[in-house]
């Protein structure tokens, strides 16, 4: 499963551009490269392909223009029946969570192992795992509406990292919530970076941006208009 | 072993999705219930017409009345011609006696006529033919094949010319019948694949944030719709076991009504569906396993294009 990736670079994108028709630029001409083990923040104001650019790296949208490779995998055209191959080596966290409400914390995280036809014993051992990962191990049949947003949002993170993805792609993870939650959340992320992933962290939030003090990628009306290896937040409020 | 595992597993989430969804589960196994109902019920009303046309039809024969001074080697000339044709389905001769025994038996309770006829002494009536042809249609042709120079001058008088509007009536409501049933049968089928699609894309419409986080966390296509598809399988299965079910009392509670009808003979019902009973049930569960599926496929492939 994991054959298609290499280790030398993650993320790579070559001038690439998406046009949603008839004429409305989302990316334009943005290169890109993101080594293993980075932990990117890609910040932007509404409308500047923040959400365009994750969706490009999990497949949901395809280029107009230029290549995009990840783990030395080119996804530029990517069959409709690897899609799924791929998504396991991505783990993918959004704003709204996207939780089943009927399912426990267990089950909800024990579904993305199901649903890739993995067995039972493997699931029985991977997710305790991860739920001590992120500090749920004590909650793990409760059901999601009986959390806090941030415990909610740590299922999440839980259920991308069942497959160990070597990317980890967070979508706005603290847009709904607090403070105290969001610097939660934002420990279990760099956990997960420590233990080797590679963590995209698409986020509007400046305190969490200057805190973190690692890559930034400044992204402006589909431009990339700055990379700073150490960056801040850039953007006026 | 990865196919056991998700042979097993699709199974067990398209018994969940079955279980889970019951309330929209019901709706969708009633419409297909009411689906397979009306296509029954408009074959039922087809055979039972059919029926109730071949019994009219049955009754439909011509009787050629011959001059009492015919010879019998003219009447047998007359027979044997008739029995030759192709079109004709019976030929029955009865004598100038067996006429006179069948008229003093149907006027036994008129002494008047009885008394009328002891007055005479020949036998006033001649002998008759009763013709029975294949197919309605055949008569006219039967009618012409009377004008037979060998016979034709012997003939007093034919009682198709009182039955000709009758036949032509009936084999106008057979065919009209037919037709119409067809029609019928078409229209309804159209209709609910129709509804079957949408009551099946409103079940997958609301499964369409599983669907979703099921293609989020890397599951195959497969595995998202096979799921769907047997959980619509499942209740295609169920429906048509309720429709068998509705179906066969409809027709233990109709058909003795409906023998009545028919003089206590066939009306059309039970033996259509008991002669056919395998065929149209396999038919129906075809039809219906491979509509549901179908719709599944092509309403799950909705969430599939991300």
């Amino acid at each position: 499963m994991n054959g298609r990736f290499d280790q030398t670079s993650m993320i790579v994108l070559k001038h690439v551009s998406k046009v949603y028709p008839p004429d409305v630029h989302g990316l334009r001409d943005i290169s890109l490269h993101i080594k293993p083990g980075e932990f990117v923040s890609i910040v932007g104001a509404s409308g500047a392909g923040k959400t365009t650019l994750a969706k490009l790296l999990i497949a949901e949208e395809r280029p107009s223009r230029g290549t995009l490779e990840i783990g030395g995998w080119d996804i530029t055209r990517i069959k409709s029946r690897d899609i799924p191959l791929l998504r396991r080596q991505i783990g993918v966290v959004f704003q709204d969570f996207k939780l089943l409400q009927k399912k426990t914390v267990w089950e909800n995280v024990a579904f993305a192992l199901e649903v890739s036809g993995e067995t039972r014993r493997r699931i029985k051992e991977v997710v305790p795992h991860v739920l001590k990962i992120v500090g749920l191990e004590q909650k793990a049949y409760r059901f999601p509406q009986q959390l806090s947003g941030g415990e909610q949002q740590r299922v999440v993170i839980a259920r991308a990292l069942v497959h160990r993805p070597k990317i980890l792609l967070a979508d706005e993870p603290t847009g709904n919530l607090d403070t105290m939650n969001t610097r939660e959340i934002i420990d279990v992320l760099k956990k997960i970076n420590s233990f080797g992933s590679t963590v995209v962290l698409v986020t509007h939030n400046r305190e969490v941006v200057n805190a973190l003090k690692q890559r930034v990628i400044t992204l402006s009306e589909g431009r990339v208009i700055s990379d700073q290896a150490e960056g801040k937040y850039l953007l006026p409020s | 072993m990865l196919i056991v595992t998700s042979t097993v597993r699709i199974l067990a989430f398209a018994w969940k999705n079955f279980t889970r969804n019951a309330w929209i589960g019901l709706a969708t196994v009633l419409v297909l219930v009411l689906s397979l109902l009306s296509v029954n019920v408009v074959l039922g009303v087809n055979a039972v017409s059919q029926s109730a046309l071949k019994m009219l039809e049955d009754k439909i024969d011509i009787s050629v009345y011959f001059k009492p001074d015919t010879s019998p080697v003219v009447l047998e000339t007359a027979r044997s011609y008739m029995v030759s044709l192709p079109q004709t389905q019976n030929v029955e001769l009865l004598s100038a006696e067996q006429a006179l025994v069948d008229f003093k038996e149907r006027h036994k309770n008129d002494p008047k006529i009885l008394a009328a006829l002891g007055e005479l002494d020949q036998n006033p009536l001649g002998s008759s033919l009763i013709i029975k042809a294949k197919q309605t249609s055949d008569y006219p042709f039967l009618i012409e094949a009377l004008q037979n120079p060998q016979f034709s001058s012997s003939i007093e008088s034919k009682t198709y010319d009182d039955n000709a509007a009758a036949i032509m009536r009936v084999q106008s409501i057979g065919q009209s019948v037919r037709y119409f049933g067809l029609i019928l049968i078409a229209i309804f089928t159209i209709f609910s694949i129709i509804i079957v699609y949408n009551s099946i894309r409103i079940a997958i419409y609301t499964q369409r944030e599983e669907m979703g986080i099921m293609r989020l966390v890397g599951a195959s296509n497969a595995f998202v719709r096979l799921p769907l598809i047997l959980s619509g399988i499942f209740q295609a299965i169920i429906s048509l076991a309720i429709a068998t079910g509705l179906v066969t009392l409809i027709i233990a509670l109709l058909d003795p009504k409906l023998k009545t009808l028919f003089d206590g003979g066939d009306s059309g019902l039970l033996s259509f569906f008991s002669a056919n009973a395998w065929q149209l049930l396999g038919i129906q569960a075809a039809a219906i396993i491979f509509l549901v599926a179908l719709a599944s496929w092509a309403a799950a492939g909705k969430y599939l294009k991300k």
